[in-house]
């Protein structure tokens, strides 16, 4: 594979014709027009062009628009995407001369404002004498210019490894990329940071290469151990856990914008069956060390691969097939296909080519539609036991381009072949079958300049929290080039030459010096390199959200690490414990969670997370019951022998594998020391029985009332029976309820007064059955007795109290009994209460019995539980040094 | 101009807030005058942010008649429909998604309101009486007659692909004015509408600018938003439990040095803090007075439009009020007492909400806008199996021409602009295209609709793709 070579004579143009300086060249030229006009031109036209219209509208430009260049006569005449510019000698058919005029209003240049009129008859006076333009040269098509702009672009050259650089600091370097660091920090007179200590480097290479925070004990282990080899060691250890995998697959399920789900489908089956089945296959790659090359090539084209018995890497085409189904639109299927190889494998935005020729890099509309016809050429297969997986059709069949894109508006014919910038001039269409394997093969060739640097680059944005290049996957010509490109070729070079392995790169990355900084930076380096371009210290980072997920569960001790398997909704209640990977991806209705915490968006490929703080995160880590439960395991383990020091101490342990310092230790005890101030509140209302006690003379009217025990789903009531044998059909509902079969076991829906003041009551009593002897009601105030009693049977009455003076702690009684007896006596009985004369600053003012029901309330945190929450919360835990 | 709005600017990357700590005073100086202590200042994507221009409006509450209100019974009236009913279109029907048939009136009166003198159908008298704050465009079209595509092109500004939502990029460009609030709302209730939270997805753009779904058929706060709310603690022991990690975290920060990222992550939990109490206050509608309950009425509608005005008052972005789950406005039978019904329950709470924030001084910075993904055929729809029941009483789905309208922030009242044909089925004059009616919000929001951009692989996209022409005449 070369890079295309030709188009010499473009190069050569650069020179002369954009710049727009009059040459001699052009004088020849000129002569073959009257002098006059040639001069007309050079002296109205020309320097407007230049002044104007180049910025947008020359090969020279950074940015072509409308396929538009005004660089010599041929190019003039030929136009741009919308047509020709203009009919020499009819200015009044000119597209040029109306854009001038600024007559319509989707058709005005120069887009910054209109020229003087002067100038506007310039040119209409130019274009009627024929445009004369001694400017020669042949018609340059932007896509030319693209191309020839592209020999020179650094992402298409081949990687190189590079010669080791002398250096002063001998004793510093320990990899090869360490040596091209240093080299440039010391040309630049700074000194690398000091390497981070062992409890540092600990905890960063257990989350970088498991996910996973270590233990007190592994810790402890890795700060003891006088081997000099101990890092390596633990290295080695951590690329062999099964959790290495795990970790890793993660970051290439947000290339693969991996989902569960198809998203919307009308009512069809949302589901993708066996989506997890490519997830684990990922996860088994990564922990065996399959080649990178190879692991492309079964996912893009493993149908044509010999798997012998072994079905099971089949199940790498989940790739391609988990997208999106954009209800089943073909076009919009292949379209997602196609991003998803490219900017996942080669950072190259194909997709840009979908409507018209790409704007900025070497990629011609035609290059998409040979790439159409190749997964047009692929159809579906469902298999019982793996995800969909494409294979090739019988006919294989090229695509025409769909002009502007459109499936309606059809062009030529083009092969199904390779990027034609990459091929030369002679492209050779693809012979087998669809072409995918071809497609994956050339993706794959140790001559492609990009699929290993844009790998290379990805894992170093893992590591270091930010690739060489800002922009993972657009390698394109609109992207800033790498920080430190001797660097990142490098690694590219060495990754294909070493076999394309996942681990050894890996390896060689955090065995280096480089990764070992640590992250705390002298000021006056952060001042000489402000952007850590230079790679002169580690950057502090802020755990992922499956990374946090997973710490919280792996410290509070309730991590399921079983691996692989069915996805699991890990927003349910109660909340899995199986790690964050294993979570079914929605991607119709992604919960909240997974937006909140920046995780991938699995619609369309994903090249880095972005990093946000928001109060939602927060609202997470203190509110969900995922929180909740972590905290009371937590504290529940570490439960001490009644030592608050060695509790505190356990805690620390567990959470951050390390002791408490003497002023942690003391503010940790002040704090669960604390005396507690407050109880839980459950809301103003209480569920019971009991009764009306009305022989207690005059101005003493007394309730009595019992909690009912037992809350049902929908019903407070006295056991899992009904009718219990000891409290009978006594029950409280949302809606109302049943009296029980006495007297003594009316139902009573109790509220106690949360604040002082006037309450008026509305309410509407039913007791709905044609049989019985009904039913009685009253509502009873603990500071005036009863206000108000009804008899309701088979029939619908109101039972408004108009006003009720009451104070913080009052009880309000709503009593319902069943007369003689307790057959067909279910009652409903919404009621209101609202308080009167409070203004909006007062808080809430109005009850609602049947919004307000409740099952049984919380059970509050205790102090320690509470502790064992904020050590979770703070940044110590959440951020990596 | 994609610089201008290039989102590495603005979640300042790790390594700009290296620099930042490097800056030490500066970038204290940037938050405070952002109006925010100086660590919430760095990290917070949803910090306010000045757009190209001054703005008329700052807010938008879009009420969304989901399934698609018919325009000829509700804001276009058509005497030639009115007389003419029963008879064939002279040139045949415009394909839509069912069989139609003969031109079908509508049920309702139309009547002149305001001073404007705009006809508007008895179905809505309430918000007539506003007719002269708004601002009628009776010529929208859309691209094709069905629901998913139509809601995705109206909410996203494409029908098939994946693109980031009005709200989302309001808020991707201008932050939001209350930190303790989500910025972008949409509320429905009973569930969602077709397509689900794709109408509110932040496609491309980060996830934190996706709109919150609030299902509105809750009163209580814990079921309106995610983890506002803490069962387990009392405020005072949350309050003491936050007061040990800010301790904690102080400590931690002082032992390195000065770090945005740090600081920020700090401040999220004050801003959490505060959010639980101001979420439950905003959705609280129970602690307006009497005499403003009365005004929106009763009912579902009139608590989530009275919500809506409850978040904008305190600065959250966007808000989007939909009718209700699934396509509630999809009359294709007995489009009469269903439309009649659908437009009681909302008239009286969307004429409150102009009048009230109208009163309060804030309909002058609310953009409102009110419609749907389509509007409906001036033709009856024929009976088709296993869809209509045959009553053939109703109106199929029509994307060649309907109405939209618009009112408060910097929106002309009392204009009617564009208009169909003379039975009201294709829009004919000064045509609307939901990209022109989205670049025309963006004016009116501040944006140049052609310079507001997303680089995204390897595109700079817009809302409006490379579409979209402003109205001006419907622009004050």
């Amino acid at each position: 594979m070369s890079l295309r070579l030709g188009s010499l004579l473009i190069a050569c143009l650069f020179s002369t014709v954009i710049t727009g300086v009059f040459t001699f060249a052009d004088v020849a030229a000129a002569a073959q027009l009257p002098p006059e006009q040639v001069e007309f031109f050079e002296n109205r036209i020309r320097p407007i062009l230049v002044e104007h219209c180049f910025g947008c509208h020359s090969a020279a430009a950074d940015e072509i628009e409308g396929g538009l260049v005004l660089d010599n006569r041929a190019a003039m005449l030929k136009g741009g995407d919308s047509g020709a510019l203009l009919v020499p000698g009819q200015p009044a058919q000119s597209r040029l001369a109306a854009a001038l005029r600024y007559e319509d209003e989707t058709l005005q240049m120069p887009p910054d404002g209109k020229l003087p009129a002067a100038v506007v008859a310039d040119f209409e006076a130019w274009i009627a004498m024929g445009a004369p333009d001694p400017r020669e040269g042949a018609a340059l098509a932007p896509r030319d210019i693209i191309a020839a702009r592209a020999l020179k672009h650094w992402a298409f050259q081949s990687p190189k490894l590079a010669p080791r650089p002398a250096v002063e600091n001998q004793a510093w370097p320990t990899t090869e990329i360490d040596f091209l660091v240093l080299a440039r920090l010391e040309a630049a007179g700074i000194a690398p940071a000091p390497l981070a200590d062992r409890y540092t480097l600990a905890r960063r290479l257990y989350f970088d290469l498991t996910g996973l925070p270590p233990t007190l004990e592994q810790v402890t282990t890795f700060q003891t151990d006088q081997d000099p080899q101990a890092y390596t060691r633990l290295v080695d250890q951590l690329l062999d856990s099964q959790q290495f995998g795990e970790r890793w697959a993660r970051h290439w399920l947000d290339v693969a914008r991996f989902a569960d789900t198809k998203g919307y489908v009308f009512t069809a089956d949302r589901n993708y069956p066996h989506a997890y089945k490519y997830r684990d296959w990922v996860i088994n790659a990564i922990n065996r060390d399959m080649p990178y090359d190879q692991f492309l090539k079964w996912q893009l084209a493993g149908d044509r691969l010999d798997h012998g018995d072994d079905r099971s890497n089949l199940a790498a085409m989940g790739f391609l097939t988990l997208g999106r189904r954009f209800i089943n639109n073909t076009h919009d299927i292949i379209d997602d296909r196609i991003d998803v190889v490219f900017r996942g494998t080669m950072g190259l935005t194909v997709g840009c080519a979908r409507c018209h020729d790409h704007k900025y890099d070497p990629i011609p509309a035609a290059d998409y539609y040979a790439m159409y016809g190749v997964f047009q050429s692929s159809r579906e297969q469902q298999d019982d036991d793996l995800p969909l997986r494409l294979v090739d059709t019988e006919k294989p069949a090229d695509s025409r381009i769909f002009l502007r894109g459109n499936p309606a508006n059809r062009g030529d014919v083009v092969p199904r072949q390779y990027l034609t910038f990459f091929t030369g001039e002679q492209p050779a269409p693809f012979q087998q079958g669809s072409g995918r394997l071809e497609l994956a093969e050339a993706i794959v060739d140790p001559g492609n300049p990009l699929t290993a640097r844009v790998m290379v680059n990805r894992v170093w944005g893992h590591l270091f929290g930010g690739g060489l290049v800002r922009t993972a996957s657009d390698f394109g010509m609109r992207s800033e080039p790498p920080i430190q490109q001797a660097v990142l070729d490098h690694l590219a070079a060495s990754f294909m030459q070493d076999g394309w392995s996942l681990k050894r790169l890996i390896r060689t990355l955090v065995l280096s010096s480089v990764y070992r900084q640590q992250s705390k930076v002298a000021p006056e380096v952060a001042q000489a390199d402000p952007e850590n371009d230079l790679l002169s210290h580690a950057r502090r980072r802020r755990l992922d959200f499956e990374a946090m997920r997973d710490a919280w569960l792996a410290v509070s001790g309730q991590l399921d690490s079983t691996v692989g398997g069915a996805s699991v909704k890990i927003e349910a209640d109660p909340p899995s414990r199986r790690r964050t990977l294993y979570a079914f991806i929605d991607r119709q209705n992604l919960p909240g969670v997974f937006r909140t915490f920046d995780f991938a968006s699995p619609d369309t490929h994903t090249p880095q997370r972005p990093q946000t703080t928001v109060p939602q995160q927060a609202l997470f880590l203190m509110n969900n019951r995922f929180a909740h439960d972590a905290a009371v395991t937590l504290a529940d383990r570490q439960a001490g022998d009644g030592d608050t020091a060695r509790r505190i101490g356990e805690f620390y342990a567990a959470v951050f594998a390390r002791a408490p310092t003497a002023a942690e230790l003391a503010i940790g005890t002040r704090f669960v020391e604390t005396p507690e101030t407050a109880e839980l509140e459950h809301g103003p209302w209480q569920f019971g029985y009991g009764r009306l006690l009305d022989d207690q003379g005059e101005d003493r009217t007394v309730v009595r009332f019992a909690p009912l025990p037992h809350f049902s789903g929908d019903a407070w009531q006295g056991g899992p029976d009904r009718p219990d044998p000891k409290l009978g059909w006594a029950l409280v509902t949302a809606e109302g309820g049943h009296p029980g079969n006495d007297q003594d076991h009316a139902s009573i829906r109790r509220w106690v007064a949360p604040q002082a003041g006037e309450i008026s009551i509305q309410g509407e009593l039913k007791h709905p059955a044609e049989e019985g002897d009904g039913i009685r009601a009253r509502v009873v105030s603990s500071r005036t007795g009863v206000v108000g009693q009804w008899d309701a049977d088979h029939q619908t009455v109101g039972t408004n109290v108009a006003t009720l003076q009451v104070q913080a702690g009052d009880t309000v009684d709503f009593i319902v009994d069943c007369r003689t007896n307790p057959n067909h006596d279910s009652f409903q009985w919404p009621v209101s209460l609202q308080l009167a004369g409070s203004d909006e600053r007062s808080g809430r003012r109005k009850w609602d019995s049947k919004q307000d029901f409740r099952g049984p309330g919380p059970v509050g945190l205790t102090v320690w539980q509470r502790y064992a929450q904020a050590l979770m919360l703070t940044n110590e835990f959440i951020m990596l040094d | 101009m994609s610089a201008e709005f290039d989102l590495t600017d603005r979640i300042l990357s790790r390594r700009t807030l290296l620099a930042r700590s490097g800056m030490g005073l500066g970038a204290l100086a940037l938050g405070e005058l952002l109006g925010e202590p100086a660590a919430a200042a760095v990290g917070n994507p949803m910090l306010p942010k000045q757009p190209h221009f001054p703005a008329q409006a700052k807010h938008v509450i879009h009420l969304f008649m989901n399934g698609g209100p018919s325009q000829v019974d509700t804001f276009d009236p058509k005497p030639e429909l009115q007389k003419r009913g029963g008879q064939k279109l002279p040139d045949g029907n415009l394909k839509t998604e069912r069989p139609t048939g003969d031109l079908y009136p509508s049920p309702y009166t139309f009547q002149k309101y305001g001073q404007s003198g705009i006809e508007v159908s008895e179905i809505f008298p309430n918000v007539a009486q506003c007719v002269d704050e708004m601002a009628i465009i009776r010529s929208m079209h859309a691209d094709v007659p069905n629901h998913e595509p139509s809601l995705m092109l109206m909410n996203c500004g494409d029908a098939r692909l994946i693109r980031p939502s009005v709200g989302s990029w309001l808020t991707y460009g201008l932050g939001t004015e209350n930190q303790n609030l989500p910025a972008f709302v949409a509320m429905c209730p009973g569930g969602y509408p077709i397509q689900e939270s794709q109408n509110w997805q932040a496609g491309f753009l980060p996830g934190i600018y996706q709109g919150t779904h609030v299902d509105t058929k809750h009163r209580q706060i814990e079921k309106l938003i995610e983890n506002i709310k803490n069962d387990r603690v009392t405020r005072s022991q949350q309050r003491q439990q936050l007061d040990l990690l800010a301790e904690l975290n102080q400590r931690h920060l002082d032992a390195r040095q000065r770090d945005a990222q740090l600081e920020s992550r700090i401040q999220s939990f004050e801003l959490a803090y505060r959010m639980q109490s101001e979420a439950s206050d905003a959705f609280d509608v129970s602690r307006e007075p009497q005499h403003i309950l009365d005004m929106y009425g009763p009912g579902t509608q009139a608590r989530q439009i009275l919500t809506a005005r409850r978040l904008v008052e305190r600065g959250v972005r966007y808000v989007q009020v939909w009718h209700g789950e699934g396509q509630p406005w999809d009359s294709h039978d007995d489009i009469e007492v269903n439309h009649r019904r659908l437009a009681k329950q909302c008239d009286q709470a969307i004429g409150a909400l102009i009048k009230d924030l109208r009163q309060r001084g804030l309909l002058d910075e609310t953009l409102i806008l009110w419609g749907g993904e389509f509007g409906r055929t001036p033709v009856v729809e024929m009976p088709k199996k296993g869809s209509n029941q045959g009553k053939i009483n109703g109106r199929d789905h029509n994307h060649w021409g309907f109405t939209v309208w618009m009112a408060g922030g910097g929106v002309r009242g009392g204009t009617v602009y564009g208009a169909t044909d003379e039975f009201g089925f294709k829009a004919v004059e000064n045509r609307v295209h939901v990209h022109d009616l989205h670049a025309t919000m963006l004016r009116l929001m501040g944006f140049d609709h052609e310079r507001f951009t997303y680089r995204y692989a390897g595109r700079d996209f817009r809302l409006t793709d490379v579409h979209g022409r402003v109205i001006k005449d419907v622009i004050a």
